[in-house]
């Protein structure tokens, strides 16, 4: 369905944003910026190893302090805890504790939580909680978790696999055994996560009289969170508000129930006060959700003419201990299992999943979740089907890309692709940065003993999937559709309530410049409502590329429907045909006859205010709420291509990022500035994922980079200027939009481990085959092509 | 308890504090200025960056009491009234350098000393001075568009 206004002034223009004036004047409110009367600061006790026994928690010093009020352990809240079982024959349930019982399962799961009328104190006080621990080995790698006699991460478990799956085609085997060519390569990305620049952060308070619960937390998920809840502490839904007000970034891992959120919201009930926690970035680094961390195992069969006979792929991910709520713990794997023949013609496939239980910490979101390795993965070995068969890494991909009239194609991962310009996006990326003539310029640099690299990737990614992506991932909530609730005041001012939220995506703006046009009212007039579930529809939130395709949608049918309402009635009173009204600049009119004019303010005002005046059997009342869930419900997909040109000194392992050009298609662009931020903002994630950011483990699971010294993410002079162009190929969503908040940190892995194998070519040959690309790691490649060249 | 008296955004304040308040906690708590923000505390994220007597300097690094008698500026010093902005917030604003917001206050406060030290900075300049301040969302591009893009005017009388 795709619905064009005549005449969109809102829909498409780079609107300034809405939510920027507070934001810019320091009026932004973020959790830790809430104050409540009488509130009592909570500290956790963290454990200091990966794996142990708790002997005993000993927590009298603790209480002694003056200003403590209570400590809590895992025995005061040994039944309750998060759990998210997924639907998938086999799979193995944990239980995540809101503080450990008797075994912590990670460095830095929460054993105790102190809570103190002072946040200084309750810090002082959470150092005089004594625990004894008995170490347990820690199983780190997966390789420790698999290995034959591991010890079990949870007692009552086969092995440390939370699920195993697999897929083969008929014709796998046997593609395979026939081919010419066969490339087989492990590929690894190091775990790493979203960390946004605010930690998190809760309020809870209780009031008994009422018995409700109110928590503020800076969430992705409003409505999944109080479900997630009402869960955990057994109680009705009715009694539990949850707030997630501004949020300086989510990108993830902000998309899950934590125990904080249960503790917090538990203490408030236990002490009938106002609870609040603030996280640290070094909790934070050590214990909000971490991603990424996937090794495959990857064969390709292929022709001499470098086309894709048959790919298998063994996809293993480290999750961690637990479970993760909403998503489960196969997300990931089962993602990649799906989106690892990305746009290519793959004949025969096979993938296998297996989630893997360790002692880090637990893994959940991070934009692009999945994608950004299964990108890695199949980019890389087309890479090397390149050199082995002597081909420029383009010509592969154009051989093996699929073509227009392959869609709508149904892939062999099983997903549905409803439309693609990967080819488009391609071929313009190549035309636009004179692919052609960085080649030439390549041979001169290596001339010259320059080692300079280029790195080229398609890919397609799926976006605002909704019911019938999530039943076949196993979910226990299956996510869908999203709903915006539209409501004109009597003075003609239009609110929308939606199920989303916005942390950063400029959806403030983005949902009134979807429903404006139809009733032709200005930006300003437009209040945007996220975040409190009193306040907005049950919905989803936001993460996975949805939000302006389904909130946005929701919001654009709401207005269609009002706007003929008001039609409507100014038919009635202008005594003309509801079709000849006409909405524009606040002025409800009838085409043609400028003198038979209103204020759409008046005219709100009417319905609201003087009902004898409305037709006969139209209610008073200016309110929609639509609900829309982007059928066939296997999402629309966007396309892109990424180039990246690069220069490695081999002496120091540095990597210079000479240019940067993304060509992409989300469809119809709401706002380009804002898609062109997003796209940007993406790039640079992407780039940390390529280039810096790890979480380093030591042999005995204990987290070394618990600072932002030790974690680095890019800064302002690691990121180049991202030069972007984009193609718009309506979508069969309302409006014609795609989702596209994420694709920016999808391909930047990819692009930039081929750009550095390139560049070190002339040293000799060697395989990029592990992320991030630190000076010391390009070093070693660099050693290693030379030794290779010898 | 120690007594601090400073000024800040133009307004002298008196207060008794604990020594080891942080003053990043004080600004915001004590004092209620709630636009400076936290992300990290260890001096690293420059979230918590404001002017301490015209110069830059990380809240979270300093103690409140080290603050006593020095002029402090917050973000909530920039617009010149409620609902104008400053022409460093509405060269952001135009050039998209924000999205989440969370960095943006101390984003603002570094521009503002780099432009007042700096009326013409290079492309280059400026991504250096700004490379104490994480921005998690934008990339970075259009904060440094947004700080180029600053009239000579402003950027010579701060
Ligand atoms: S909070 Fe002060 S530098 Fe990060
Ligand atoms: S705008 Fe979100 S961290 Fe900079």
């Amino acid at each position: 369905m795709t619905i064009r206004e005549t005449n969109p002034r809102h829909f498409g223009s780079r609107a300034a944003r809405s939510e920027d004036p507070r934001f810019l004047t320091g009026q932004g409110r973020y959790v830790a910026d809430l104050t409540n009367v009488g509130t009592v600061h909570a500290r956790f006790v963290r454990s200091p190893f990966a794996h142990a026994k708790v002997i005993s928690v000993e927590t009298s010093e603790a209480l002694a302090t003056p200003g403590v009020l209570a400590v809590f352990t895992g025995s005061d809240w040994a039944d309750i805890g998060i759990t998210c079982v997924s639907s998938y024959p086999g799979f193995q349930s944990s239980r995540m504790p809101i503080l450990a019982g008797d075994t912590v399962r990670y460095n830095g799961e929460a054993v105790a939580m102190v809570l103190a009328d002072d946040e200084y104190v309750a810090e002082d006080a959470a150092r005089m909680v004594f625990v004894d621990y008995e170490p347990l080995q820690p199983l780190v790698d997966i390789a420790d978790a698999l290995a034959d006699g591991a010890p079990r991460i949870h007692e009552d478990w086969e092995d440390n696999v939370f699920v195993k799956r697999r897929f083969v085609s008929d014709g796998f085997q046997d593609a395979l055994d026939a081919a010419p060519h066969v490339v087989t390569q492990k590929w690894e990305m190091a775990r790493h996560s979203g960390t946004p620049i605010e930690c998190r952060a809760v309020v809870a308070t209780y009031e008994p009289g009422r018995d409700h619960l109110t928590v503020w937390t800076s969430t992705q998920i409003p409505h999944l969170i109080k479900s997630g809840l009402a869960a955990a502490l057994g109680r009705s839904e009715d009694g539990i508000r949850v707030v997630s007000p501004d949020v300086g970034g989510g990108f993830g891992v902000k998309a899950q129930l934590y125990p904080e959120e249960v503790a917090c919201a538990q203490a408030a009930i236990a002490l009938h006060k106002p609870i609040r926690w603030v996280e640290d970035r070094r909790e934070h680094l050590l214990t909000a959700h971490h991603s990424r961390e996937h090794m495959h195992e990857a064969t390709m069969a292929y022709d001499d003419d470098g086309r894709i006979l048959a790919y298998g792929v063994e996809v293993r991910v480290n999750m961690g201990p637990y479970s993760v709520f909403p998503w489960t713990a196969t997300m990931d794997t089962g993602m990649a299992m799906g989106i690892l023949p990305g746009p290519y013609r793959v004949g025969e496939y096979s993938a296998s999943g297996f989630p893997v239980a360790t002692n880090k910490a637990p893994f959940g979101a991070y934009r692009g979740v999945s994608r950004p390795a299964a990108c890695f993965t199949t980019e890389r070995m087309l890479d090397q089907v390149a050199r082995e068969r002597g081909l420029d890494p383009l010509e592969v991909r154009r051989r093996n890309l699929l073509q227009s009239e392959d869609f709508p194609h149904r892939s062999i991962g099983g997903l549905v692709y409803d439309s693609g310009t990967v080819r488009e996006c391609l071929e313009l990326l190549v035309e636009w940065t004179n692919y052609e003539d960085l080649r030439v310029d390549q041979e001169r640099k290596r001339a010259d003993g320059r080692l300079m690299g280029i790195g080229v990737v398609p890919f397609i990614e799926q976006t605002a999937h909704t019911s019938q992506e999530f039943l076949q991932r196993g979910v226990p909530i299956v996510f869908g559709y999203e709903t915006s609730k539209l409501r004109l005041t009597p003075d003609g001012r239009l609110i929308i309530s939606a199920s989303i939220h916005s942390h950063g995506q400029g959806l403030e703006t983005t949902l009134a410049q979807m429903a404006a046009d139809a009733l032709g009212i200005g930006l300003a007039d437009i209040r945007v409502e996220f975040g409190d579930t009193d306040q907005v529809p049950y919905g989803s939130g936001t993460f996975a590329s949805r939000s302006a395709v389904l909130a946005g949608g929701a919001a654009r049918l709401a207005s269609l429907e009002l706007r003929d309402k008001l039609a409507r009635v100014a038919a009635y009173i202008f005594e003309a045909a509801a079709e000849d009204i006409v909405f524009t600049d606040g002025h409800v009119s009838v085409r043609g006859t400028p003198t038979r004019a209103m204020q759409l303010s008046e005219l709100c005002r009417i319905v609201y205010q003087r009902p004898e005046q409305i037709p006969p059997g139209e209610t008073p009342s200016l309110e929609v709420s639509t609900t829309y869930d982007a059928p066939p419900g296997t999402g629309t997909y966007t396309s892109a291509a990424h180039l990246a040109v690069v220069e490695v000194d081999a002496e120091t392992g540095r990597v210079q990022i000479d240019d940067y050009a993304v060509v992409e298609d989300c469809g119809r662009m709401i706002n380009p500035m804002i898609v062109e931020g997003q796209i940007t903002g993406g790039v640079a994630q992407g780039i940390g994922s390529a280039m810096l950011e790890e979480f380093v483990y030591d042999d005995q699971g204990n987290l070394m980079t618990t600072t932002l010294m030790d974690y680095l993410m890019p800064t302002a002079t690691d990121v180049p200027r991202v030069r972007i162009r984009h193609i718009e190929t309506p979508s069969d969503t309302v409006a014609g939009v795609r989702g596209m908040g994420e694709g920016g940190a999808i391909a930047p892995g990819a692009v930039l481990a081929a750009a550095v194998e390139d560049a070190l070519l002339p040293l000799g040959p060697v395989v990029v085959d592990r992320l991030p690309l630190s000076p010391e790691r390009v070093l070693r490649y660099a050693d290693r092509a030379r030794s290779n060249g010898r | 308890m120690v007594d601090v008296t400073l000024t800040i955004n133009g307004t002298t304040v008196s207060r008794s504090t604990t020594p080891r308040r942080l003053l990043s906690d004080f600004i915001r708590e004590d004092l209620g200025y709630t636009g400076t923000h936290v992300g990290c505390e260890h001096g690293y994220c420059g979230a918590c960056t404001i002017l301490v007597d015209g110069e830059p300097a990380r809240a979270c690094l300093m103690l409140a009491v080290q603050a006593d008698g020095l002029q402090l500026e917050t973000v909530e010093s920039l617009a010149p009234s409620p609902d104008a902005l400053h022409e460093i917030q509405q060269a952001f604003q135009d050039n998209h350098g924000l999205q989440c917001g969370f960095c943006t206050p101390g984003m603002l406060m570094t521009a503002k000393a780099l432009l007042a030290d700096n009326a013409t900075p290079t492309e280059e300049e400026v991504r250096e001075q700004i490379a104490g301040n994480l921005c998690r969302c934008t990339g970075y591009s259009q904060i440094v568009d947004a700080i180029l893009s600053v009239g000579p005017v402003v950027r010579e009388t701060p």
